[in-house]
């Protein structure tokens, strides 16, 4: 497992490797909470959201909505309570670098927190995070209790009349729950579904309330940005995504681990194929789902001598998507089909039945994905599985129907052979490969 | 919504709509369909059925209709291919695992999921797959469930939590395998059944009619529910002489409570076609004797003369008639003009549980009606259980404050369930509803009467506030709690507070469908009340005429007076306490079988309709009562019509002047009668016996401080809702059955006792 930082220096990352490093007083020697304090005394909320803004920090939950936008969106003379949500459910399958960052730095996260709040108007913040890391909570809560009595998180903080509260919750595992609106209703103590968007939480979420959701990574990024400035950020990146970002690889590469890369890394085949070790076995790369599964899969002849740019218009250059960083590597012993109803099967699963498109059409997906696993393929079956895809895309209620569609209409599309030799039925299977 | 007018197009025409509208119905009103399941007016948007997708221009993907708000220059499509597939496709999820069992399904012919294939289903089936499955089962007695039916429109669970504040059920489960719930597996709720109605699928079915019938072999009649003075319109779907159900299907009826009906307005109908209904005229021949069967002709022969007897022996004043508060307008004016003009007697009442006359006397703003209710800004309740005694007002009340933000203010001596929706309860010692209209209505009274009350006079100046921080309509309900000097003093209080930007209403909460309509007749200021009568039957009174029976309150444990009476009539669905003592009893016809009107709490007259013959020789109370005047030798002149006698009624009832029954066709568009306001006289003689009552008020005894259960009034076998095998076991506490797969009737016996009491008793 390894953690490294690659074409740039370790930003969000530089202190995973110290020893004791969720200790407070470990990581305040390295500057932690000086940036907080910085903010708050030296800096006006409206600075810090203008420095976030330049800064071209986006969203890494997965949608890459820019961060600063979505601070400003939030009504200032609102009579209204505001807080800040910090998204830390990461149960999209293939990603997990915001774990590395609860369980290597948690003061970096909470740092951040303490900067969004004061720069968003919020006295309180919730970390929800998914029912599976209640272990890593501990160490959220310890670091916030330390934190607490060091005077970081509590009533007027710095000798100033801001004071910020932090809680730590948990989801019951569900993926749902990490949107953001179905995420504020679990936190409600509802059930898991999703929002009707507007209205967006910036202007009521949590309660009815003006509430700015953020994944775990984007915040930790804002101490950076406090420290160097938003234009040094926006430098380490592109012109519009700024900073480094977090790849969390896994699958068929000789090194999966968690890697910062800059935004705009050149290329995604140097990536795989050099700093990750290339594939191991002496086998050769077939696919990679570049972003957590809910995006489009590349075949490998897209990535091979493409220079595919790491960052979010260079992936949809490439025919994917950034997402959440979640990057999946194939070699070629995997058949995309059985990849393909994994996936499916998932997302069926995770559907959290409020829409028909999503909740009867994964249902059905995973039927015929059945079906045609156990030999009863029909040779019109990859035009209903895409039919079934096209009928539930951009009719959901929320993306998670997308997300469960656009796997199987990109792997149908780039993989037609490995799904061809499947809608055969079995009989005439054997007759072929009794030939 | 604003009243500010834009343009919209919709499949290249262009319409003037007002800003805010939602598309969806923007769309209907203009005859553009659009599909929905989960669409339902008044009620929290859901957006998740997918089916009403639309194409708006300058948006990336199709939108839900039934989400958005028109804005000026909007342009949408309703029809083109694109969308057509979408909503193939929406159909088609929805019918994958749908079981297609319609050939035993009780909404088959009247299910909209049927509607919607018929239009927008496929040829074949593409879903060559195993359908998931989960067993049909009850949640209540009143409430069958089979569970692939459903499609998860939730309007169910949203009416449920939106409507009756009770949220008993809630989807469980996720994704495809989601199902309808409740909490413990069975439904401890008010039992109201408006989960059946808004369903749009057989999922949820009444217990109480599952295969009994196919929708298209029912007659379909427009009434007026029996139960209470809400007055809700229903549709009584009767076949071969017996009425099957009670619904309210927005298919059938569109009246003032929507889709809303409480579970005797659904579930209590039975009674209609009940075994026990009385046959045929009965003579008691002699006193001690038995009710004997007679004909109409014997049995009006023999009233007639022995009431001529006791009227030529004691005098016109011996005799004393009763109307009902459960039978039409027609009925009670027919005995009203029996004890006006053929009897001569000022000696008529009616078997109301409290007398509402004090109030309609000084009566000084109009009655709210319950559209009136949902659009409140402030809502005062004094005393009454509305969510018990009144569920249509309770239903409105929540609504109000849900979706409408109104405030509540509750003033009772019990913490009764709706004040989970209230602002301000106020909550008073028991019995001092009367101090409270004092300190409102008096203000040098106001500190005296916090003692005895039992509050702080902090919570009292808040209530004031909230009443005077009023912009719009402050609506003033009141139960049966209050004295008639405090009917009174209420009256005064609009002349007090109303100002240029706040109106009042008034919204009494009397218990019967008729009781309205009975005090417009003035069957209520007789000179002798019906407890009067029964106090000095024997004494004075000697021959009573009586519709319907007496309550427990008019008897007051004197029911052994009946006795004493040289004549007592009754006409009756059943034998009762009261024909008991009855010489004669004719058989009535219940409200199924009659045409007439009744008056709700609104003042709204509404028309009941005759849905099936009467049963065996009954007849309608007020052919009774031509009948027997005809053989004293009068003849009323009603044509054997129903509406004859309303227009009589009209005629002389200055409230009902001008109405006709065709006026009353439509029950989507009821008419208020005119209730005089009266000016404003003076009341300091009831004031002074207002202030004298509650300074002999002791603030002693405890508060109350248990909510009482759901369903303590509903749930209470009556003379007509015990014929409802189930309403047996909710009295008996609803136990949970060991088994759900079958009915929960299993656990009574034929006369309705339980089976399993030990099971009940431990729950
Ligand atoms: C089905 C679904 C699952 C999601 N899961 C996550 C998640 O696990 N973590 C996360 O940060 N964002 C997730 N998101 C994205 C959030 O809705 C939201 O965009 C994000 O938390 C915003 O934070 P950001 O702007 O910092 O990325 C998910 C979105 C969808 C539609
Ligand atoms: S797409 Fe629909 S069913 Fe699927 S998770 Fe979102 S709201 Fe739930
Ligand atoms: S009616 Fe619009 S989504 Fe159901």
């Amino acid at each position: 497992m390894r953690i490294e930082a690659i074409g740039c220096e370790p930003n969000l990352i530089k202190r995973f490797a110290l020893e004791n490093s969720t200790r407070l007083d470990v990581v305040r020697k390295h500057g932690a909470y000086d940036m907080a304090r910085k903010a708050v005394t030296t800096m006006s909320p409206a600075a810090v959201i203008d420095e976030v803004k330049k800064s071209a920090l986006r969203g890494r939950g997965g949608a890459g909505f820019p961060t600063g936008m979505k601070w400003g969106f939030v009504p200032k003379d609102s009579p209204k309570e505001k807080y800040l949500v910090i998204n830390g459910d990461e149960s999209e399958p293939g990603t997990f670098k915001d774990r590395y960052i609860y369980e290597r730095d948690p003061h970096l996260l909470l740092e951040g927190c303490l900067i969004s709040c004061y720069a968003i108007g919020a006295r309180t913040c919730y970390i929800y995070s998914r029912g599976e890391y209640k272990y890593l909570i501990d160490i959220l809560d310890r670091a916030i209790e330390e934190a607490r009595a060091a005077g970081f998180i509590g009533e007027k903080l710095f000798g100033t009349d801001f004071s910020c509260e932090m809680h730590t919750t948990t989801g019951a595992g569900a993926y749902i729950c990490g949107e953001e609106t179905a995420l504020l209703n679990s936190l409600e103590g509802l059930r898991g579904h999703p929002r009707m968007k507007p209205p967006f939480p910036a202007v009521s979420g949590l309660y009815g309330c003006p509430t700015v959701v953020n994944n775990v990574e984007t915040i930790a990024a804002v101490p950076w940005i406090i420290e160097h400035g938003g234009d040094a950020y926006r430098a380490l990146g592109t012109e519009k995504s700024g900073g480094t970002k977090m790849w969390s690889v896994s699958g068929h590469v000789k090194y999966p681990g968690v890697y910062e890369l800059p935004m705009g890394y050149d290329n995604l085949e140097k990536f795989i194929m050099e700093d990750c070790g290339g594939i191991p076995n002496g086998r050769k790369l077939k696919a990679v789902i570049p972003g957590g599964s809910s995006v489009y899969i590349m075949p490998a002849s897209d990535i091979i001598g493409k220079k595919v740019l790491m960052d979010y218009e260079g992936l949809v250059v490439a025919g994917s998507m950034v997402g959440s960083g979640g990057m999946i590597v194939m070699d070629d012993t995997v058949d995309i089909f059985e990849s393909t109803k994994n996936l499916t099967e998932f997302y069926k699963h995770e559907s959290c039945g409020w829409c028909t498109p999503c909740r009867e059409g994964t249902d059905w997906l995973v039927k015929v994905f059945k079906r045609i696993a156990n030999g009863d393929g029909r040779i019109e079956d990859a035009q209903l599985l895409l039919d079934i895809c096209d009928n539930i895309e951009g009719k959901s209620f929320c993306p998670l129907g997308d997300a469960a569609a656009w796997p199987i209409q990109s792997a149908i599309k780039k993989f037609p052979e490995d799904f061809k030799k499947h809608l055969v039925p079995m009989l005439q299977q054997d007759a072929i490969a009794a030939d | 919504m604003s009243t500010e007018l834009i343009k919209v197009t919709i499949n290249g025409n262009e319409y003037q709509t007002e800003k805010g509208a939602r598309l969806i119905d923007v769309c209907r009103e203009h005859d553009h369909n659009v599909p929905s399941f989960c669409y339902y007016s008044d009620l929290a948007l859901q957006a998740s059925c997918r089916t009403c997708l639309v194409r708006i221009e300058k948006m990336p993907k199709l939108q839900t209709s039934c989400t958005v708000t028109c804005t000026d220059g909007m342009i949408v499509t309703t029809e083109s291919d694109e969308i057509e597939k979408a909503r193939r496709g929406m159909v088609e999820f929805l019918l994958a695992n749908h079981p297609l069992d319609c050939p035993v399904c009780d909404r088959g012919g009247e299910c909209e999921l049927q509607e919607m294939v018929f239009d927008w289903g496929g040829l074949e089936e593409r879903f060559s797959e195993r359908k998931n499955y989960a067993p049909e089962k009850f949640l209540s007695p009143m409430i069958g469930n089979d569970p692939q039916r459903c499609i998860l429109c939730k309007r169910c669970t949203r009416v449920c939590d939106e409507w009756m504040g009770e949220d008993a059920i809630e989807a469980g489960g996720r994704g495809a395998h989601t199902v309808i719930g409740t909490y413990g597996g069975w439904l401890n709720c008010s039992q109201c059944g408006n989960c059946i109605e808004v369903c749009p699928t057989g999922t949820l079915l009444d217990a109480t009619y599952r295969h009994q019938a196919r929708p298209w072999e029912l007659e379909q009649t427009v009434s007026t529910c029996t139960f209470c003075s809400d007055g809700c319109q229903v549709s009584l779907g009767s076949r071969a002489g017996e009425v099957m159900r009670s619904v309210a299907r927005d298919r059938y009826v569109d009246g003032i409570n929507g889709e809303f009906l409480c579970i005797k307005g659904r579930f209590g109908h039975p009674f209609i076609n009940d075994e026990q209904r009385l046959r045929t005229p009965l003579i008691r021949y002699r006193k001690g004797g038995k009710l004997i069967p007679a004909t109409w002709d014997q049995a009006f022969e023999f009233a007639a003369n022995r009431l001529k007897e006791v009227a030529d022996k004691h005098g016109a004043e011996s005799v004393g008639i009763v109307g009902s508060p459960r039978i039409t307008n027609e009925a009670n004016y027919a005995l009203l003009k029996f004890a006006k003009e053929l009897v001569g007697t000022p000696n008529y009442g009616a078997t109301d549980a409290f007398s509402l006359v004090p109030f309609f006397e000084n009566l000084s703003a109009p009655l709210a009606t319950h559209k009136d209710i949902r659009r409140a800004q402030t809502i005062i309740l004094i005393g009454g259980e509305p969510e018990e005694l009144q569920p249509l007002t309770g239903k409105q009340i929540r609504q109000a404050v849900r979706n409408g933000g109104a405030k509540l203010i509750i003033v009772n001596s019990t913490p009764i369930r709706l004040n989970q929706a209230a602002s301000q309860f106020l909550h008073i010692n028991p019995n001092t509803e009367d101090a409270f209209v004092l300190a409102l209505t008096d203000e040098s009274q106001a500190a005296s009467s916090m003692k005895t009350l039992g509050i702080e006079a902090e919570q009292f100046d808040a209530v004031r506030k909230l009443i005077n921080d009023t912009e719009g309509t402050c609506i003033v309900m009141f139960g049966g709690e209050l004295s008639h000097a405090a009917q009174v003093a209420l009256t005064g209080l609009p002349a007090m507070m109303a100002g240029e930007s706040r109106k009042f209403l008034f919204h009494p909460l009397p218990i019967y469908n008729n009781s309205v309509g009975v005090h417009d007749l003035g069957l209520m200021s007789g000179e002798l009340s019906a407890r009067d009568m029964v106090a000095v039957a024997g004494e004075g009174l000697h021959a009573m005429y009586v519709a319907g029976s007496f309550l427990p309150e008019h008897l007051q444990g004197q029911e052994e007076r009946l006795a004493q009476l040289e004549l007592l009539i009754v006409q009756e669905l059943f034998e009762t306490e009261t024909t008991k003592y009855a010489d004669v009893v004719f058989p009535a016809a219940s409200f199924a079988e009659v045409d007439g009107t009744f008056t709700n709490n609104d003042g709204l007259v509404q028309r009941v309709r005759q849905s099936i013959a009467p049963v065996h020789q009954s007849r309608a109370d007020w052919m009774i009562t031509a009948g027997l005047a005809k053989t004293l030798g009068m003849d009323f002149d009603f044509q054997m019509s129903a509406s004859a006698v309303f227009r009589e009624l009209a005629e002389r009832i200055p409230a009902y002047n001008g109405l006709r029954y065709p006026q009353l066709k439509d029950e989507s568009k009821p008419v208020q009668v005119k209730h005089q306001i009266s000016e404003r006289r003076d009341t300091s003689n009831d004031m002074q016996t207002l202030r004298e009552r509650v300074s002999q008020m002791k603030p002693d005894g405890e508060k109350i401080m248990t909510t009482p259960n759901v369903g303590h009034e509903l749930f209470k076998p009556g003379t007509l809702t015990s014929k409802v095998p189930q309403i047996h076991l909710l009295a008996a506490g609803n136990p949970k059955p060991e088994t759900v797969l079958i009915s929960p009737l299993y656990q009574i016996t034929i006369d309705s006792s339980l089976r399993r009491d030990e099971a009940i008793a431990a729950d």
